[in-house]
């Protein structure tokens, strides 16, 4: 097996074979030494406010409970029943006292501890109700409110995992004084297309911006802008920002926001994006007062989209197809007002309604496809653009790319490829 | 009762008329003349639809079950939210050669029953519930069936109808669907 994962991607990391894309066995594999190994987000805090506060989500395939226990801290629980095995928890996030299985009724405290066996008062030795919880995700761990677990009891402090990403992710997610708060359930989006498609295209894939989105974006400043003042980084391999360093001078509204939003035509939301801007230099120094960054992935499969205040998350359901889970996610202290206009610069854009991501997940399916050419595998993808490039820059952590330089996927392969080579190796 | 009583039959006929007619339009991809019987004041509005934890307390009521539990409310982020120009952006973007997701061209038919007429706030305005089913075809044999409810807000103007409020309800949690861009 190593032999034909070594032959997947190419040393530079420019040629990726199709069935990267599209074979059931490496997506087994995927499970095995990459969701079960990495650091997953799971929630964010503002979700579970108070004890009893849950949402259900996957690690992977593998379903969770993330709920805050009475002791406060949070909990992540294998939603499945340690008798027959059914879901505990049935809705997609609320407050709860209990999990109560509806076969038979177990009944299990919200941090997964069992409570009950109502069956148990007719037979004559006791259930040993400590040992028979629910199934415990061993590692949780978060950053600036974005919750992440591990399935590897033994996998490296989540502040390693995220390295210099933590940098770019203060950038939005300790931007303001309040913090930020993810609003409503997720919406998700079925799309017959691989998990690590739309995971790429967020890492900094902003080439594509004006010709698949021609309809709209062609021949617009924010493509200019892009050109002018955008770069690719690789915090750490896997993971990638898409940023704008604007000049010094730039008006703040500018910098806040860019000029992707619709939103920017309303005066109230100009002016709040002006005085919250103001505030950022004192808060995260002069150089991310410039930064306008547009996209964000954390390895494997985590995105977040800055310009249109959207988090997002690739769940794989086999090769072919994944559930895209995305929320809108907001500056807490925002007035009322601002948040409702600043939430259809997400869902005019992206979500499965938006009028850009309708493209993109148009993208996917059909790359999907693509991939799924065994005759043509030997015509690999080509991700070799910028492969030369210098990769340092004066003021941004990181290695640092022109807007074009695709050395986020090149990393981010490289990286898939020597975890399922570990892992097979072991 | 008391409320249907205003509505006479002919305004039911109309309004079903109406609904043909901008069926027709849609699924003729007409989408500029479509976009004629929007009122400028229109608010487009698709709820994200999520499984809520049922609320004990409403057991043995029809509150236990209401629909609204499930829909996004407050700030909490529909699926869309849109005035006439975003609608407008939609139409705009649709003639063009480089609307991926719409070319190859999308085939469409709908299909709209269930039309349940009450008054509106004013007396030029109707709330008007109705059922909507979409056959939707993509690129060879990617076909979709939506199914949705819309909640519309028509107004009188100058003899006709214009859509002056339109929620749609769908009946998905997850979207299995290409899309909810289309218009519903």
């Amino acid at each position: 097996m190593t032999d034909l994962l070594k032959e997947l991607v190419s040393e530079d990391g420019c040629y990726v074979h199709r069935r990267v894309f599209a074979d059931e066995q490496l997506y087994q594999l995927e499970k095995r030494h990459i969701f079960s190994r990495n650091w997953l987000y799971i929630a964010h805090e503002s979700q579970l406010r108070e004890p009893g506060d849950f949402v259900s989500t996957y690690m992977g395939e593998t379903p969770v409970i993330v709920a805050r226990g009475d002791d406060d801290a949070v909990h992540v629980s294998i939603n499945s029943c340690t008798h027959r095995g059914v879901p505990v928890c049935r809705a997609d996030q609320g407050k709860a006292k209990r999990f109560v299985c509806p076969y038979h009724a177990w009944m299990f405290s919200v941090d997964g501890r069992l409570l009950g066996v109502p069956q148990e008062t007719k037979v004559c030795s006791k259930v040993d109700k400590a040992s028979l919880g629910l199934k415990k995700v061993p590692r949780v761990d978060s950053y600036n409110g974005l919750i992440f677990a591990c399935l590897d009891p033994d996998v490296k402090p989540l502040s390693d995992f995220l390295g210099d990403m933590r940098w770019y992710l203060d950038c939005f997610f300790d931007r303001f004084e309040n913090g930020v708060e993810v609003i409503g359930a997720p919406h998700k989006w079925s799309i017959k297309a691989n998990w690590k498609l739309p995971v790429e295209n967020q890492l900094g894939d902003v080439g594509h911006a004006p010709f698949l989105h021609g309809s709209l974006m062609q021949g617009t400043e924010a493509v200019d802008i892009i050109k002018e003042h955008g770069h690719n980084v690789v915090p750490r391999p896997g993971h990638g920002v898409a940023v704008r360093l604007l000049p010094k001078g730039t008006p703040p509204e500018t910098v806040m926001w860019g000029s992707d939003g619709i939103a920017v035509i309303d005066p109230e939301v100009a002016s709040y994006l002006r005085e919250e801007h103001i505030k950022v230099e004192a808060r995260l120094g002069p150089v991310r007062a410039r930064l306008s960054p547009l996209c964000y992935s954390i390895y494997p499969n985590f995105s977040f989209l800055w310009a249109n205040l959207t988090i997002r998350q690739a769940h794989p359901k086999g090769p072919g197809e994944m559930e895209y889970w995305s929320w809108f996610v907001v500056d807490k202290g925002a007035p009322d007002s601002i948040k409702e206009k600043l939430r259809s610069n997400y869902t005019f854009f992206f979500g499965p309604g938006g009028v850009l991501e309708q493209e993109d997940a148009e993208a996917w399916s059909q790359q999907y496809l693509g991939s799924t050419i065994d005759y043509a595998d030997d015509r690999t993808y080509y991700y070799g653009l910028g492969i030369d490039d210098p990769k340092n820059h004066p003021e941004l952590p990181g290695d640092v790319g022109s807007c074009y330089d695709e050395h986020y996927a090149r990393e981010f392969y490289l990286r898939w490829q020597r975890e399922l080579i570990a892992g097979e190796d072991q | 009762m008391t409320e249907t009583r205003t509505i006479d039959r002919n305004l039911i006929a109309d309004i079903e008329q109406f609904y043909y007619r901008e069926a027709r339009l849609l699924d003729d991809r007409k989408f500029q003349q479509w976009q004629g019987l929007l009122a400028e004041d229109i608010r487009y509005r698709v709820p994200c639809r999520h499984s809520p934890l049922l609320d004990p307390k409403k057991r043995d009521s029809e509150a236990f079950l209401n629909v609204e539990q499930e829909l996004s409310q407050g700030l909490e982020a529909p699926y869309r939210d849109e005035d006439y120009l975003m609608l407008s952006i939609r139409v705009m973007r649709s003639f063009k050669q480089n609307s991926w997701s719409d070319n190859p061209l999308t085939r469409t038919r709908r299909f709209v029953s269930n039309v349940e007429v009450l008054p509106g706030a004013q007396a030029d305005l109707y709330k008007v519930f109705n059922n909507v089913m979409i056959s939707y075809s993509r690129h060879q044999q990617d076909n979709h069936l939506f199914t949705v409810q819309r909640r519309d807000l028509l107004r009188i103007v100058e003899g006709d109808f214009r859509i002056a409020g339109r929620e749609v309800i769908i009946d998905w949690n997850v979207v299995t669907g290409p899309s909810l861009g289309i218009f519903f």
